[in-house]
């Protein structure tokens, strides 16, 4: 049949993975072995390879409550902590809870204050039966894109010295909202002085041209890891009765509405950056032949 | 014990809370019952594999404006068998925390898992009444039962009612409805489907977003076709006609087409023009760039002729 071959074709290319029934033995992942994390604990893979950590997992209500927090936020930056716990060279982010924290990007020891707020939250989850670590932070970059600033760098490094293992992850609300997927990124520093050998492509943002000086200076300092979702069989089962009610939603939501300021924003944006190309352009045209034309197509890529 | 609720309250209930409870009990569920891949803890379960269901316990918390209750977050308590009730200093400081961050936020209720509500929990419902005068009772079934349609979830009123000549609290059911603001609704979206977000080309992206659609509108083309058959059958007299069910469709049918106006139609095609423009920017970008790389590419396989020192032609 034509149709089951063009099927067949599509999927292969695009990597669609078959949806198995869940099964009770996916949940197992949610198991807190607490003899093996004090083991890995004690042992610090870690410590050794600076590029250890390649796969982050996320479970559906970590995702859930990061991105509700995030867009709660409006404009302002919010931050988080994250539950989890290691498993070989991948994190594993069971939860995640909010700081009653208000970010500016100038408060480098934000977390000072919440410190205490983050001890009575611990202990009482351990209480409940929550019995992971904190394994990470989260903050949001509400329409500028998913990357580490300058103070996000230098907190990530910090943190990574002195509660390892440690996960950063940012969230941008606005752009999710506008472009209807999850906008989230997973990152961790290298330690200080570091070159990493090999340097892989990552996907292109745009990035606001107030940020961009930001950074460029610090995006050679990290490094993404890849991120997937987990959810539990019961999860499965409840999110898919959930779509029943779930459709009407989908259909009345209407993203042009909702985001006419951060369109227009962006459009600004974007004519600002065409006039500086413009600028360099035609300041370059005075300079040497060679050189200029090796500069002409190194600004019109660089937005 | 379960009849309609008579209060008046709508509820709205939001997803969060939904994977909430059903991350709690999952949790629990699985610390009970380990992993056979642990060499110590095989040996005591031994070969039944008996799943043992606990029951967790927690607390819902949200906003109720006048006659609306929105649930909105929830957090897991302590259940003390002794006094069987919950844990009330655990319930303070953990309402503390939660208060700094979410300051809107109040106790509406709790919740527990099971199959259906029983007499034990009216003791636990009571206990709530000092913080919230009519606490709600969420419950949560999580038995995987794939014949199933609906959500096993029900909400819970208690009411006084006389039984027997003596008034007493019993749980009567309420009707809810989901809620979601959009971030919610694109993250499950995005969870339960499992799209991929790394490295998605656009073609993927955009086929996800229409498969989306499609199901929308096949869901909504079904409920139609339903309500179609239903009127058919009126109309030949097989089902007894119901009046208040046939107001509620012709009111319906009146208010379509939604929107007729003339400032609507302006306001439409503004946006669809400006839409348009970005497509033709984005367009004229890419095509500037695109010739851009060939002139270089030209002037590169040409480079004999500026060696000489003669000018080329760049643009």
């Amino acid at each position: 049949m034509d149709s089951t071959i063009a099927q067949k074709t599509w999927e292969l290319e695009n990597n669609i993975l078959a949806v198995e029934a869940p099964d009770p033995s996916s949940d197992f992942i949610f198991y807190y072995d607490e003899v093996a994390q004090a083991m890995s604990l004690k042992a610090k893979p870690w410590a050794n390879d600076p590029h250890f950590f390649k796969r982050v997992k996320i479970s559906a209500l970590a995702l859930l409550k990061m991105v509700i927090h995030a867009r709660s936020g409006g404009t302002i930056e919010v931050m988080g902590l994250m539950i989890g716990k290691t498993d070989g060279d991948a994190i594993i982010v069971m939860d995640a809870f909010a700081l009653p924290v208000e970010g500016t990007e100038t408060r480098v020891n934000a977390q000072a204050d919440a410190y205490e707020y983050m001890v009575d939250y611990s202990q009482t989850n351990k209480q409940a039966g929550r019995l992971e670590n904190v394994v990470g932070w989260y903050h949001s970059h509400p329409g500028y894109g998913c990357w580490l600033s300058g103070i996000d760098v230098s907190t990530q490094m910090l943190n990574q010295q002195f509660q390892e293992p440690f996960l950063a992850v940012v969230i941008d609300p606005t752009r999710t909202v506008s472009s209807g997927k999850v906008d989230i990124g997973a990152f961790r520093t290298y330690p200080e002085g570091y070159k990493p050998t090999d340097d892989p492509i990552s996907e292109y943002q745009t990035i606001p041209l107030n940020k961009i000086e930001d950074f460029g200076v610090h995006c050679k300092q990290y490094y993404a890891l890849n991120i997937s979702y987990f959810k539990s069989s019961l999860d499965c089962h409840l999110l898919d009765l959930l779509w029943n009610k779930y459709w009407v939603n989908t259909l009345s939501s209407s993203p042009l509405l909702g985001n006419g300021d951060y369109v227009a924003g962006q459009l600004s944006d974007l004519a600002e950056k065409l006039e500086q190309a413009e600028n360099h352009l035609t300041h370059s045209r005075i300079g040497p032949l060679g050189t200029s034309r090796k500069k002409i197509p190194g600004r019109i890529t660089s937005w | 014990m379960a009849s309609s609720s008579s209060s008046g309250l709508t509820f709205k209930l939001h997803p969060l809370v939904i994977v909430n409870i059903s991350d709690h009990y999952t949790r629990v569920k699985s610390q009970l019952n380990p992993p056979p891949l642990t060499s110590t803890s095989a040996t005591v379960n031994g070969v039944e594999n008996q799943q043992q269901a606990p029951r967790v316990y927690g607390c819902v918390i949200g906003v109720q404006r006048g006659r609306t209750v929105e649930i909105f977050n929830s957090f897991e308590l302590l259940y003390d068998p002794s006094t069987h009730s919950l844990d009330r200093p655990f319930l303070k400081k953990k309402q503390e925390l939660y208060k700094k961050v979410f300051p809107h936020f109040y106790i509406l209720g709790w919740y527990s898992t099971g199959s259906d509500a029983q007499e034990s929990d009216m003791h636990i419902h009571r206990a709530l009444m000092d913080i919230n005068e009519s606490p709600l009772y969420v419950l949560l079934n999580p038995a995987i039962n794939p014949t199933q349609k609906d959500l096993p979830v029900t909400i819970y009123e208690s009411e006084l009612h006389v039984i027997d000549g003596i008034p007493q609290l019993i749980f009567v059911r309420s009707s809810y409805t989901i809620e979601t603001v959009e971030a919610e609704r694109i993250s499950v979206d995005h969870v339960a489907h499992l799209k991929p977000s790394d490295g998605g080309s656009a073609a993927t992206q955009l086929a996800a977003h229409l498969t989306g659609i499609h199901s929308a509108i096949k869901m909504l083309n079904s409920r139609i076709r339903v309500l179609h058959h239903y009127l058919v059958g009126m109309q030949k007299g097989d089902i007894p006609c119901e009046n208040s069910l046939l107001r509620q469709v012709s009111s319906l049918l009146r208010r379509l087409p939604a929107i007729e106006s003339e400032k609507f139609q302006d306001d439409f095609l503004m946006e669809y023009n400006d839409t348009l423009l970005i497509t033709y920017l984005a367009m004229f970008t890419n095509c500037s760039s695109t010739m851009n790389e060939l002139v270089d590419k030209f002037n590169t396989a040409y480079d004999r002729h500026s060696r000489r020192g003669g000018r080329t032609a760049f643009i």
